[in-house]
């Protein structure tokens, strides 16, 4: 009884204690996570860890009033078989910029992906990935074109507005 | 009150008037023109321009419009585009182009199909003296 007694004590004490402990040598000692809360805001410790930022859906939505440039650069390659170096730099400005095309188009409505592997005997026979846009895109600008050592670089960009996707 | 002197001036100016605006319009027409090509691998494959006089009035209001400087009188629509092809990508492609891509990567083998098309629109063209006036109706 009277061990029972100091035993009870002993357990009510460290009770007591235990939320003012802030070092528990066995269990984290050997982890670190760092998390950065606004003061005020991280009361507890496992509110903290809850707490991760997600971006919100309204980040990059545009509204009314406002405009968001899409600039893109897209690349494209001369020919080796062509007559003149100027045939080579008209034929590489003209894939370079069905590139920056394909690069708004992307950005601006998205990429169809369609992917298919085939397995056998528990390994990779083919491995395909399909990837399509379609876009139509008007009022686009060239903004800069270089060619150099065979590629060119097709700067273009475009400007949406809230209104263009009103419909 | 006017003198006689007076009202034959002021006719020789609307004569002049009038023969300026003629002259500005020689010959006016509407063409229909669509553009495409294509693109392999980061190259290009294919290309065509097709440009035919319209039989019929076009409906539709001028939107966009370009002005090419012509150095002969008699070139034709296809000759000054070809001549101003730099110029005249870049106003199709405000007038607005349609792409379609197609990707396919087999065993990390990646083939590219790109196809810009201007689809056919109709197009009132102005010839001018030394210039030409192209503008896109919608």
């Amino acid at each position: 009884m009277k061990y029972s007694m100091i035993l009870v004590a002993l357990l009510s004490f460290s009770g007591v204690n235990a939320d003012e402990k802030v070092e528990q040598p066995h269990e984290i000692r050997n982890t670190t996570i760092n998390i950065e809360c606004p003061a005020g805001e991280c009361s507890t410790p496992s509110n903290s860890m809850t707490q991760l930022e997600v971006p919100s859906r309204d980040t990059n939505t545009l509204d009314k009033n406002e405009r968001m440039i899409i600039s893109v650069i897209g690349q494209g390659v001369a020919p080796t078989d062509t007559l003149s170096p100027a045939q080579a730099y008209a034929m590489a400005k003209r894939a370079a910029t069905a590139d920056a095309y394909r690069l708004i188009a992307e950005k601006v409505k998205g990429v169809k992906v369609e992917g298919q592997d085939l397995i056998k005997n528990m390994m990779v026979q083919r491995s395909s990935i399909r990837t399509s846009v379609a876009a139509m895109i008007r009022n686009a600008n060239l903004v800069e074109t270089t060619f150099k050592e065979g590629l060119c670089e097709v700067e273009m960009e475009i400007t949406l507005y809230h209104s263009d996707f009103m419909q | 009150m006017r003198s006689g002197d007076g009202n034959y001036t002021l006719s020789l100016r609307l004569y002049a008037i009038i023969f300026f605006l003629c002259s500005l319009a020689l010959n006016a027409g509407e063409y229909y023109i669509s553009y495409r090509y294509i693109t392999k691998n980061a190259l290009l494959y294919n290309e065509s321009l097709q440009i035919s006089k319209s039989m019929q009035k076009c409906d539709g209001n001028p939107t966009q419009s370009i002005v090419f400087e012509t150095v002969k009188e008699n070139d034709d629509l296809k000759t000054i585009i070809d001549k101003n092809f730099d110029q005249f990508s870049n106003f199709v492609s405000k007038v607005g182009l349609e792409i379609k891509h197609y990707e396919k990567t087999t065993n990390y083998i990646n083939n590219s199909t790109t196809i810009l098309t201007l689809k056919t629109t109709c197009f009132k063209v102005d010839f001018n003296d030394s210039f030409v006036k192209i503008q896109a109706l919608k």
